[in-house]
């Protein structure tokens, strides 16, 4: 009884309801739009999402398109990379040609899980064929307008073994061949290194030379997110034996010191390569340390300075504008000499600058860093952190 | 007049009623574009808004601004409240990974996480996700904590579980209805080989029951679905959308978007309809999914144009109050905290038309089903993440409350009245 009172006063009102979902069904206003994309958009985004982007992210078959790396002042390279992952091993091989005519290839085997992943080994094979190198001759005055180009082939093999004993800590024996091959340079603005400055003098016995190569290292890597530090600290220390020839040491040590939820971040840089030849011989030019460029001073052109030893010093204060979007102030303070005895703060080379850094959270893949130094002004596009 | 209880018997009849009267037929699944999506919101205003002189209220409450149960929505704790076991259960406990091996079927596709597809011996079949190696606890605290929470609040949500194992229980089967690849035991091995045991070495992960019905893609925060009859209110205009904003705000549901919403199909009592279900919260708390959050997320969106610019503008000099924040720093816990949190101005990642829309009344909504929750419930729901560290549980307990509190402020009484006062 209840029931049939309550249904002949609700019903109605029910029926007013249902009306009015229909009547505001068909008043809903004009400018009411779906989510739903349009067929085009629709048959676009499964297109490109499916066919064209989702290969060139996760790659097809194994097979990607692999852009840049080849070295400083290539221009824009790409080509086909290879990565096969499994659970123990990893393969990869890629070839690159740039738009200036510089190409690499390289393979490479990493095996980083070796006895109960205490232990690790990599073997990593490179060729590269780099027609325009810049050279401006040796020492911290070399001057610009002494330019000149050479076209570096080298092909090298090396084997690295190593042991993690302890956390964040590595060690490991480098061994290896080189050999490397320098002729004409293919830049008809400048003249060739072998005609501007003689072969002595730029540590040249013959155009083709063979290195066996070992070497050791140290690492001890604290950094939080190695792609994209934002806290801890990076340092090594590498020697390395080139055979018949000379010696190297290079010293790194990078340190990151966040602050304000490591939104902003001070990152130091202390960058030294030192070698030792034989007296009787020179250190070949195209195996000095060099200083210049996107990845060291900034505010000079890529290799400008050449020398047998390189001491760099760069900080950059980095702060985060928007998500995947960092801005960074930098200055970079270098030189390069002949002698350990002048080992000072003579004749630094400064630059200044500022960049943007696109980036994921575990690294960055692209940047812009426009930086000024004593000789000019230079603008560097990289897909890579700068440390 | 008619009382409360009339007019809230007269829209649950009428939402019925409409319901049964014109079953869905051709139902087609609707895909979500992540990228367009994020474009669209970012850049564009889709979906029905207020205009200068006009505000549109929700349409699916009664005379007393309540939301009628429907596909959408099921009044809980609001309506009658749980009790802590009710509470700790959520959406149902009645239905863990049963005992014995449980045979790998698939890798789980969807998502971000690494995980599997598993089938237990009652032929149940569950997505299995684990943690991020390098944050153990995050992400499966979170989503179980956040699951609980939705469920009480009174969304539709899967049934998940915190499960604990060994190797041996992880059995490469394929599945009769799963045209993927078979999985193997060395596929098994491979992805297990990165995930961090516990000292009697078994792994933690989160089993998520497959929803029951059939999966026809995600809802979207604006617009209807045209394929089914029974949705007629635009969802920007729905109460439940727009107060799901306060919500995602007090557990930082940053990914509030479509892609991590369901509309399943389903049978019930011979009909059929469409279900709406909220899934995937790995991105609440102090989780992103797969890393901990930044602490930028939920006070900007991914791409903020203002910030962006005092940031760029002064070289960093002006700090957010968020960035200056107190943190857990807990791994199990992420960017999760209440010093800088301000309830009106929470954002999430992006856009959302429905949050926009989102009316002092629709607030206060809201407000009052958060403010429910007293401490005990709050830290009765928060201790079924199992953290091994009970300080994460301490500092996710604390967290919240006081978030609740300053909602509670914001968007209660008092902040009801005060917006009313500045409107009038």
């Amino acid at each position: 009884m209840v029931a049939a009172v309550l249904s002949l006063v609700l019903l109605p009102a029910q029926s007013l309801r249902l009306n009015g979902i229909e009547a505001e069904r068909k008043t809903r206003p004009p400018h009411v739009e779906s989510d739903e994309a349009p067929s085009i958009e629709r048959a676009f985004n499964e297109r490109t999402g499916r066919r064209v982007l989702k290969p060139l992210d996760d790659g097809w078959y194994g097979f990607r398109l692999k852009l840049g790396g080849i070295t400083p002042g290539s221009g824009i390279a790409a080509g086909p990379e290879f990565v096969h992952r499994g659970s123990r091993a990893t393969f990869r091989t890629s070839a690159r040609h740039s738009v200036i005519g510089y190409q690499t290839f390289d393979g490479e085997l990493a095996l980083p899980y070796l006895a109960g992943e205490r232990a690790f080994a990599n073997a990593l094979y490179v060729h590269r064929s780099l027609p325009r190198m810049p050279y401006y001759g040796a020492g911290p005055n070399s001057r610009e307008d002494d330019r000149a180009n050479y076209h570096l082939k080298d092909s090298s093999f090396e084997l690295t073994v190593g042991v993690g004993p302890v956390e964040n800590f590595r060690i490991g024996a480098v061994g290896g061949w080189l050999h490397a091959n320098v002729g004409q340079g293919r830049d008809a603005r400048y003249p060739s290194v072998l005609a501007l400055f003689g072969q002595p003098a730029i540590g040249l016995t013959s155009a083709q030379a063979d290195y066996a190569t070992a070497g050791a290292f140290l690492e001890y890597d604290t950094t939080d997110v190695p792609g994209s530090p934002r806290g801890g600290g990076d340092y090594s220390l590498r020697v390395t034996k080139y055979g018949g020839s000379h010696n190297r040491v290079d010293v790194r040590a990078q340190h990151y010191l966040p602050f304000f939820s490591r939104q902003r971040v001070i990152a130091l840089r202390a960058w030294s390569a030192f070698t030792d030849a034989p007296a009787e011989r020179a250190v070949p030019f195209y195996l000095q340390p060099t200083l210049g460029g996107p990845d060291t001073l900034r505010g000079y052109n890529a290799y400008r300075f050449h020398d047998n030893n390189s001491l760099l010093l760069n900080a950059e204060y980095r702060w985060k504008i928007s998500s995947g979007i960092d801005m960074a102030v930098f200055t970079d303070q270098g030189k390069v000499f002949p002698r350990m005895s002048e080992l000072n703060f003579r004749e630094w080379k400064s630059s200044y600058g500022a960049g943007v850094r696109l980036n994921t959270r575990q690294n960055v893949f692209m940047r812009v860093d426009f930086g000024c130094g004593g000789e000019g002004c230079a603008v560097w596009l990289r897909f890579n952190n700068v440390y | 007049m008619a009382s409360l209880q009339q007019r809230l018997l007269i829209a649950t009849l009428a939402t019925t009623l409409a319901a049964a009267a014109d079953p869905p037929e051709k139902i087609r699944k609707q895909e979500f574009h992540e990228f367009r999506d994020f474009i669209a919101k970012t850049f564009g205003r889709l979906g029905g808004r207020h205009a200068k002189d006009r505000v549109i209220s929700a349409q699916n409450v009664d005379g007393h601004g309540e939301v009628p149960d429907s596909a959408w929505y099921e009044n809980r704790h609001a309506r009658r409240r749980m009790s802590v076991d009710e509470l700790r259960r959520g959406p149902g406990d009645s239905s863990p990974p049963a005992h014995g091996p449980w045979k790998v079927v698939a890798a789980k596709r969807e998502g971000v996480t690494p995980g599997f597809q598993i089938e237990d011996a009652h032929g149940r079949r569950y997505l299995l996700k684990f943690d991020p190696p390098e944050y153990p606890e995050l992400v499966s605290g979170a989503e179980i904590i956040s699951t609980k929470f939705f469920y009480a609040l009174g969304y539709h949500v899967p049934e998940n579980y915190i499960v604990r194992f060994d190797r041996a229980r992880l059995a490469a089967g394929t599945s009769t209805d799963s045209t993927d690849k078979p999985v193997r035991e060395q596929d098994i091995d491979a992805a297990l080989a990165l995930m961090p045991k516990d000292s009697r070495g078994q792994y933690r992960a989160l089993a998520s029951l497959m929803l029951a019905g059939e999966p026809l893609g995600p809802f979207f925060f604006s617009g209807t679905r045209k394929d089914d009859p029974e949705d007629t209110i635009p969802h920007e205009h729905r109460r439940e959308l727009r107060g799901l904003y306060i919500f995602s705000a007090w557990l930082n549901h940053t990914d509030a978007k479509a892609g991590n919403t369901l509309d399943m199909l389903v049978e019930h009592g011979g009909r059929r309809y469409i279900k709406h279900y909220l899934i995937d919260f790995g991105a609440t708390l102090g989780s992103a999914s797969f890393e901990a959050k930044s602490p930028r997320q939920g006070y900007e969106h991914m791409l903020d144009l203002k910030p962006s610019l005092i940031q760029l503008v002064t070289l960093g000099a002006h700090v957010p109050k968020w960035a200056r924040a107190k943190q857990a720093g807990i791994k199990a816990v992420g960017s999760f905290e209440a010093e800088a949190f301000d309830p009106d101005r929470w954002k999430p990642n992006y856009p959302n038309p429905a949050f926009e829309n989102r009316l002092p009344e629709d607030s206060y909504w809201a407000a009052r089903r958060v403010m429910a929750f007293t401490d005990e419930e709050i830290r009765a729901i928060v201790e079924t993440a199992q953290y091994t560290d009970p300080r994460a549980t301490e500092w996710i307990t604390r967290t919240l409350i006081v978030r609740r509190d300053k909602i509670a402020r914001t968007f209660g009484e008092s902040g009801l009245a005060r917006v009313k006062g500045k409107l009038q």
